[in-house]
């Protein structure tokens, strides 16, 4: 399977945030654990909505979320 | 493993139970006479019956086991698992459709075009099934 592109900081964030669950974040975002957990391991590209709505969980703009991985 | 993945294996383990059987069972010598499309309607009674008492026995009960899952909707990854599931059991469809015109053209008895479109449906649903359950494991 071809590597996505980008990467992300989910898994930090989500541990700076109280040690919140993949469960949570999904129920704060409206996707399942293990949507949260491919999106995590580089497996999943969500759509530009979901990638939106996890940066706002945290409170934080897009760009510190996901990250080009060229960069 | 999410609920849906779960109710795709029972979905896939109880279609190969109930058409193994079937295809195991079916009396392939008489297939040319008008008992073979009796056989076929008997047969498939049961079975249809088979499939549809056992997924919803075993539905049922992941779905108590883990009920906040259960009531879930279907979010985009396990929409777009769906869809390249459903778009992967086209091929075998298709093939499925041609082997019948096929059949016709050459005069295969009643019940020979019959069970050879109930493996075409069958084979769609495990390569759709299985796809699934392909994706599911691979995360997407």
């Amino acid at each position: 399977m071809a590597r996505l592109p980008f990467d992300n900081d989910i898994k930090t964030l989500r541990f700076l945030s109280g040690e919140m669950t993949q469960g949570d974040l999904g129920d704060k975002v409206g996707v399942t654990r293990q949507t949260i957990a491919a999106i995590e391991q580089g497996k999943y590209s969500p759509s530009l909505e979901v990638a939106f709505r996890i940066a706002r969980v945290f409170g934080k703009p897009l760009e510190e979320v996901f990250r080009w991985a060229e960069e | 493993m999410s609920f849906r993945e779960k109710i795709h294996w029972v979905a896939f383990v109880a279609l190969l139970l109930a058409f193994g059987w079937y295809f195991i069972s079916y009396p392939w010598p008489i297939m040319d006479t008008q008992e073979g499309v009796g056989a076929v309607a008997a047969m498939l009674f049961p079975v249809t019956v088979f499939i549809i008492g056992l997924m919803s026995i075993l539905t049922a009960a992941v779905a108590i086991r883990s009920p906040k899952e259960a009531n879930l909707k279907e979010d985009e990854r396990e929409r777009i698992i769906h869809l390249k599931g459903t778009h992967m059991a086209y091929y075998p469809l298709v093939l499925g459709v041609w082997g019948n015109l096929f059949a016709i053209f050459y005069h295969i008895s009643a019940a020979g075009r019959l069970n050879l479109l109930i493996a075409t449906v069958v084979l769609a649903e495990l390569v759709r099934v299985g796809g699934q359950l392909y994706y599911y494991r691979r995360g997407y």
